[in-house]
């Protein structure tokens, strides 16, 4: 703590020039009966060295996803981060800033944000591209409340969108709280046996003011029927597609086939998957939605000279300037994370990220066919593409072949339990780039092994 | 000025990394045609020596509390110490998923679990939660779970949340998007909550009150149980907005002051660095009446008993635990910014018992510094163009303050705006601006527990010697800034908002 303090030991003297006493008489203002009497119930203070040492063995404590082999993917990726990423995104004058409202000395984060905008925008084919939401659950929830709010007056389905059923849980119930404020209701389209979007049902949005979607679902399967949908549900219907970012580096972005609004998780670009947070949600749209669209927006400008300069721009739409009128309430944001984010989309190049979307969808492949080569399982969808995840069904429950797999050393994926009743006999496994041909022998191995051995 | 699209390396190169396993040729002919990416995006094709040089050079462009003073009010912009830094690059908290099971994240529950306890004592709260992840998502947070024990009473027609004209545009958007009609009430002639008005304000239609205590203005709402008696007596819940909490840690807390619940603001009062506008951390502290609508889950401990594997040393079992069907369900898709707060654990345990010394220096700070500007010497003061007037009528505030450059204005013309620019030519970043809107050409200044004596003497002088210099000069600040006076009317009329060209067509 004295480390922290510039001014200990000096109180006296500032005090003294203040005309007070004592550091007690600067609390004055708050009346006795508000007063706390007894000083803080916590431990004492800890040297540096010795909260480092703590860190380590309680951090240390955790099994890290490259400790073993690992198949928990679930809408977060066991990226691979360049070293040069942290090292530059944390340097002080970028982490230790806030939010650029004095722009004439913020150039060099406005500049960065405003190439973030244009990597983004590029990425999903999207015009207009935001400076980050705080994840990808409510980036789809605040994408859906924009929505509404463009197409309600004229929409036949008044205060009504839609959304996939196959929406996992989690992020279902962040889009409920955020639209519950606003009276909207949420109804749900249907997939058929394919894991595919049911898209002759979808009809039944047409007039409605939203429709999420996600590409992959979250059973990894890729819906080539997605590509019809716009034309379905009709141009007064916002088109929401949430996307798995690097799929794009082979994947057609949804930009181009009517989506309006592209969200999703921007984790796998820029930071670990850090226990859930911080990561980042990215948003885009089209200039349709921009004046209702929440979160940060970078513009470029000039200075007084001429000179280009870059400055936040559509203040208007925010709420230290609109109060409750705002589109949003976001102010702090995930910057740096986006930060980090663009520092790995520009390393990468459009050849890297193609070819770390290829190497993904390769371990895909493989597992599919390795896994599938297991009797006494069946995969969820064979007959469809999948990016990244494969959902399989078991003779048995998920949760406990994970608890087996775990003895063994592997982190086996995503018991579908934990997210619907009825799929408890599901495990979604995912990869990543990182995924060695060996340790899906090993899954594999493992997996028949249970299935011959559970019921002795 | 470059930038990074300029960068255009040959087609193929880029990021080196592994080959996929399969041929690409292979593989895409398995993807429907329609799905297939036919153009890639229009990237920067950039090596690592020319990015580190351009991101070094962005960065040069960029002021961080690292380059120099930072008073920004209502932002809390301390140090950030860089041990926080280092811890969360470990492996034990970058390489961890949130589903993973408990038995393998012993030790992010451990810290997730004392982070909780933490935050319950220094408010006087009975539960804690950490999963929102911003201080604006921690605001609608509580605020839905008020909602939600409004409902669960039957007391439906609750529709209206007060806040007074001082309070952070965040909250008014917060309770705005929870579905609530907004009551704005303005404040006494001393800044602070006026009681009439309160009570003028309030009635069976209250779901809540949205306060921040000391307020914008520094100062401490000395009426608060008053104010708290009152809002309960309607019916209505109280909120506290931690964003000031940095100024009354150990002194008093939310709990003894009379609210129901609270945000906290871990990148400010905990220091998790700001980051150029994130990621921020919002945890939320409630009373036990309120604990059963909190976002699942959040962070349990039990007895260890003899089959538990021995992974943690310690007597307790961590687990996460299901808050249950009152629940509001998640906030955030998974348990919130777990790195944001194991940074802030790793600043807090550098206090400990100790933390009500950060307060007393963040106010002790703030008072040295009004004074200083206030107060200048008789030579210094016969320079001077005009005084700034006290945005608040009191002797003391609390960990920051606010002036009024009004009597400049009158004067020669000069405006908040003018002085927030020319600081900046000083070296310093400007305090807030115009904020609260109730104090004319307002300047809001906080210098935090982490400048020193020698920084704060010589603001104030340079501060005051912005106002002895020609007004003509000071109006067209800055001059010694990467930019100049930056056109924000030409942004928002021409909205070039990503780069115009396509570099690799």
């Amino acid at each position: 703590m004295v480390d922290q303090l510039p001014n200990l030991g000096r109180e006296k003297e500032m005090l003294n020039e203040l005309g007070l006493n004592s550091i007690d008489d600067l609390f004055s203002n708050i009346p006795k009966e508000v007063r706390r009497k007894e000083p803080l119930p916590l431990p004492l203070p800890q040297t540096e060295e010795e909260i480092w040492a703590d860190a380590n063995r309680i951090l240390g404590a955790n099994i890290c996803l490259d400790d073993r082999p690992s198949f928990l993917s679930a809408g977060l990726s066991r990226n691979y981060v360049p070293s040069m990423v942290p090292m530059l995104a944390t340097r002080g004058e970028f982490l230790t800033s806030y939010t650029p409202y004095q722009p004439e000395v913020s150039q060099g984060m406005l500049q960065a944000m405003w190439e973030f905008q244009t990597m983004i925008s590029e990425l999903v084919e999207l015009p207009v591209a935001n400076v980050s939401m705080y994840d990808a659950s409510t980036s789809a929830a605040e994408a859906i409340t924009c929505a509404v709010r463009v197409h309600n007056r004229k929409s036949s389905q008044k205060d009504t969108i839609y959304i996939s059923e196959y929406v996992p849980p989690h992020r279902l119930s962040v889009i409920k709280n955020y639209t519950q404020g606003a009276g909207i209701e949420i109804k749900f389209l249907k997939h058929d046996s394919n894991g595919m979007l049911d898209i002759q049902s979808a009809e039944i949005a047409n007039g409605s003011c939203a429709v999420y979607v996600e590409q992959p679902n979250s059973f990894g399967v890729l819906d080539s029927g997605l590509v019809k949908l716009k034309s379905i549900i009709g141009k007064d219907t916002c088109l929401i597609v949430g996307v798995d970012v690097v799929s794009l580096g082979h994947i057609q972005p949804p930009g181009l086939w009517g989506a309006d609004i592209v969200v999703g998780e921007g984790q796998p670009f820029g930071i670990g998957p850090t226990g859930g947070g911080p990561i980042y949600g990215i948003f885009a749209c089209t200039e349709k939605y921009l004046r209702q669209m929440p979160g940060r927006i970078v513009g470029q400008s000039w200075d007084s000279d001429g000179k280009l300069a870059f400055t936040l721009t559509l203040s208007t739409r925010e709420q230290h300037i609109r109060r409750h009128k705002a589109t949003s309430n976001i102010c702090s944001n995930e910057t740096l994370i986006a930060l980090m984010g663009s520092i790995h989309m520009a390393l990468l190049g459009p050849e890297g990220l193609n070819q770390l979307s290829m190497r993904i969808a390769a371990n895909t492949r493989i597992l599919q066919s390795q896994i599938s080569s297991i009797n006494e399982l069946k995969l969820a969808y064979p007959d469809s593409p999948h990016f990244r995840e494969i959902a399989v069904r078991l003779s048995g429950n998920a949760s406990e072949l994970l608890e087996f797999l775990d003895s063994k050393g592997i982190l086996g994926g995503f018991d579908l339990g934990r997210w619907w009743d009825n799929k408890s006999d599901m495990l979604l496994i995912g990869v990543d780039e990182r995924t060695k041909k060996s340790d899906i022998e090993l899954l594999t191995k493992e997996i028949s092994e249970w299935l011959v051995t559970k019921d002795e | 000025m470059s930038d990074i699209f300029s960068f255009r390396g040959a087609e193929g190169t880029g990021w080196s990394q592994p080959k996929p396993a399969i041929p690409p040729q292979e593989l895409l002919s398995e993807v429907p045609a329609s799905l297939r990416r036919e153009k890639l995006p229009k990237w920067p094709r950039a090596s690592e020596p020319e990015l580190v040089r351009h991101y070094t050079w962005l960065s040069k462009r960029n002021f961080g509390i690292d380059t120099g003073f930072y008073p920004l009010g209502s932002c809390t912009m301390k140090h950030n110490p860089r041990l926080n830094e280092k811890i969360v690059q470990l492996a034990g908290i970058d390489r961890i998923h949130p589903l993973q099971p408990d038995n393998q994240v012993q030790g992010l529950l451990a810290i997730y679990f004392e982070m909780q306890e933490m935050l319950e004592i220094c408010s006087g709260m009975d539960q804690v939660t950490l999963q929102p992840v911003a201080g604006a998502q921690g605001e609608f947070t509580a605020i839905r779970c008020i909602q939600e024990f409004h409902r669960k009473n039957g007391e439906v027609n609750r529709n209206k949340v007060i806040v007074p004209d001082s309070a952070h545009g965040t909250n008014p958007a917060s309770a705005s998007m929870c579905g609530y009609e907004i009551i704005e009430i303005p404040s006494g002639i001393d800044g602070r909550l006026d009681l009439n008005a309160l009570k003028a304000a309030v009635g069976e239609d209250t779901a809540a009150m949205m306060i921040t205590n000391p307020s914008t203005l520094g100062l401490f709402e000395t009426e608060i149980a008053e104010a708290a008696n009152i809002v309960h007596s309607a019916g209505g819940q109280m909120y506290y907005d931690g964003a000031n909490f940095n100024a009354i840690l150990g002194k008093t807390n939310p709990g003894i002051m009379g609210f129901d619940a609270v945000h906290y603001n871990l990148h400010k009062t905990f220091s998790q660095p700001h980051g150029g506008g994130g990621p921020g951390s919002g945890p939320i502290g409630v009373k036990s009446h309120l604990a059963e609508f909190l976002p699942t889950p959040i962070a349990g401990r039990r007895e260890k008993v003899d089959s538990d594997p021995e992974l943690l040393d310690g007597d307790y079992w961590y687990f996460w635990k299901d808050v249950g069907d009152s629940s509001i369900g998640k906030v955030q898709q998974w348990n919130g910014n777990a790195g944001a707060v194991v940074r802030a654990w790793g600043f807090y345990r550098r206090y400990g018992k100790q933390l009500e010394k950060m307060s007393e220096h963040a106010v002790l700070n703030s008072n040295y510094l009004r004074h200083k500007i206030m107060n200048p010497s008789e030579d210094t003061k016969s320079k001077i163009n005009a005084m700034p007037t006290e945005g608040a009528n009191s002797e003391l505030v609390m960990h920051e303050f606010t002036l009024s450059m009004t009597p400049l204005k009158e004067r020669n013309g000069i405006t908040g705006k003018d002085i927030a620019k020319r600081l900046l030519d000083y070296g310093y970043m400007s305090p807030t601006l115009y904020f609260p809107q109730i104090v004319p050409e307002c300047l809001m200044l906080e210098p935090t527990e982490t400048e020193s004596k020698e920084v704060l003497d010589k603001f104030a002088e340079d501060f005051h010697a912005i106002l002895a210099e020609d007004p003509e000069l000071v109006a067209s600040a800055p001059y010694s800034t990467p930019v100049k006076r930056v056109d924000e009317v030409w942004a928002a009329r021409n909205l070039v908002l990503r780069h115009p060209s396509r570099p690799q067509e």
